[in-house]
Parts: structure tokens; sequence; C-alpha cells
């Protein structure tokens, strides 16, 4: 019986540790909302360490391209990564115009885009450090880091 | 032994205050706006950048004609107007001169004005009215350590970090405006 506890108690313990490791960078939120009648609904949030982890194991000549096209743009994000996570919330760019909405925040630790336009309602929420870990995970699919 | 414990306590209070105070006035984050409107298409752009971000992204660009925070234009000519030698002959002219140049479809006035520089341009064709003021200090930063057709941008974004709230540019077309200024909120309006 303390023995079944005990093991109770570990299995528990592992669970809530992976839970908090895999909960620690925030979510990845996506959601989709077609507006025509029958339209698709796509509500997704995976957690966003996830995403770094997974990148490990693809092969690296699927990332080679995106790996090349991110290079130039590398510095950049380096600085803007931490520059919008150290500013505070807030809405950076706003496009209105007669059909469509766009809206890009800054929202806790994640960038938030909003697009409402006649067909669709999106909404795109990613943590901002773990786009930083993916980003130079593709980026070194060469090679590079 | 209780006064000498009260003390202790106010010093502590106090500190804190003041530690309080500090970290506030450190956190207030200084915004440059930009609003672009076309009220005849129903179109608004908002865009709010803090400071501090730009003046972390800017020197780590290095691609076109932007490079180490400083931009290079071709013959940093806006219109005919050398805007450079506008700068240069401003830096040693005293208060309020004003330097004119007239063209066949622009007016442009530069002016030193409460230490800002003010420049005002009209285009006669397309009927559009353009007002920039400048704090002095941002337009010498903008042409600090720089060679020849270049802007020093970078720093005069650390520059603008420095200045109160103010209208940075005013563009009044037929069928746009647009409004660059800066402030401390983070919505803009």
């Amino acid at each position: 019986m303390i023995f079944l506890a005990k093991l109770g108690v570990g299995v528990m313990g592992t669970a809530l540790l992976g839970a908090a490791a895999l909960s620690s960078e925030g979510f990845i939120h996506v959601k989709v909302h077609e507006k025509k009648v029958g339209g698709t609904r796509v509500n997704l949030i995976v957690p966003a360490a996830l995403v770094p982890a997974t990148l490990e194991f693809v092969p690296n000549y699927q990332l080679a391209r995106a790996s090349e096209q991110l290079r130039p743009y590398l510095p950049v994000i380096d600085a803007a990564i931490p520059g919008i996570e150290a500013c505070p919330d807030g809405v950076l760019v706003e496009v209105i115009d007669e059909d469509d909405h766009v809206l890009v925040k800054k929202d806790g630790g994640a960038l938030v885009v909003d697009v409402n336009d006649p067909d669709n309602v999106v909404h795109v929420s990613v943590p901002l450090r773990a786009a930083q870990s993916s980003i130079h995970e593709i980026a070194k699919a060469n090679g590079f880091d | 032994m209780k006064t000498t414990r009260k003390g202790f306590t106010a010093l502590v209070l106090f500190t804190a205050l003041l530690l309080a105070t500090f970290a506030f006035a450190a956190t207030t984050t200084r915004y440059i706006h930009v609003r672009v409107s076309s009220p005849g298409t129903h179109e608004l752009v908002r865009v709010n950048l803090p400071l501090t971000l730009a003046e972390q992204v800017i020197p780590a660009i290095n691609h076109g004609q932007l490079r180490d925070g400083k931009v290079r234009i071709g013959h940093l000519d806006a219109n005919n107007v050398n805007v450079r030698a506008i700068l240069e002959a401003l830096k040693a002219a005293p208060e309020g001169e004003f330097v004119s140049v007239q063209d066949v479809g622009n007016d442009v006035r530069v002016a030193k004005e409460h230490g800002m520089m003010v420049v005002h341009a009209t285009d006669k064709q397309s009927k559009q009215n353009v007002d920039v003021t400048i704090p002095w200090d941002v337009a010498q930063a903008l042409i600090s350590e720089t060679s020849q057709n270049q802007l020093n941008v970078e720093a005069a974004v650390r520059a603008l970090e420095n200045v109160g709230d103010m209208n940075l540019v005013n563009v009044t077309g037929q069928d746009q405006t647009v409004r660059v200024w800066v402030d401390s909120r983070s919505s803009g309006e």
C-alpha cells in the first residue's frame, strides 16, 4: 500500500513537473473562424516550449530554405524581441480600412496579431521568448546560430 | 530604544518611497506615434513604438541605406533642398533666422525658434502642407557623427527620449493626413 502511494506521488510529481516545464514558456494560441455559414473554426493551443523542442527533430534539409531566409534578419530579431518583451503592454500597430481591421499588440510576454476581415477572424498569440528560440532553431538548420 | 526603532522604520519607509519614485521615473516609456488617415477611404494606420525599442532595433538593422544606426541618402536632398546644408547653416544661425527656399512647385521655410527647428513646406501642385517641428537637440543629433549624405537616426531617437510631449510632423494633403508625435501614452490617442 505504501509502495503504491509512493509510486502515485512519483507519477504525480513527474506529471506536474512535466506540465510546469511545458507551460514555462507560455502557450501559442491560434484561432481561426471563417465567417461563412458552416465555415471552419480552429482553436489551437500549444505549449510554446514544444516548438523549439520539436524543431530539433525536423531534418535540416526541410528547414534549409527558411534558415537561409532568416539569417539576414537574426540580428534585428535578436534586438527586437527582448526590446518588445521589455516594453509595456499595448497596441503597436493598428490598421483599419473599410473591410479589414488588423491589430498587432504586446500582451504579457506574447505578441498578439488579430485580423478581422470580411471572410475570417484570426487571432494568433505567440510567446516572445519561444518565438526567439524557435527562430534560432530554424536558423541553425544549416549549422548557423 | 523605541525612538531608534521608529527612526529606523522611518528611514526604511523613506528609502522604499525613494526607490519606488526612481523606479517609476525610470520606467516611464516614451513612445513615438504615427497616425496616417485617409478620410476619403476610411483608412487609418496607427503605429505606437516605444522609443527604447526603436533605439535597440535601429542599430541592428544593416540593410539598404540604413547601417549602424545611420541612414545614407543619395544626395540628402528633399525636393531639391539639401537638408544637411540647412541644418549646418542653422547651427550657426541665431534664433528666429529663416532659411527660405522657393521653387516652382514648392515653398520651404526653415527657422530656429524657441530651441526648435521648424520647417514648413508647401507643395503647390498637390496642395500639401508639411509642418515639421524638431527639438534642436534632435536636429543636432541627426547630423552628429555623420559623414556627407548621412543622418544619424539612432542618435536622433536617443535625443527624442528627452523631449517633452510634442508634435513632430504634420502633413495635410487632399487625401491623407499624417501625424507623428512623441508622448508617454502607449495608446497614442
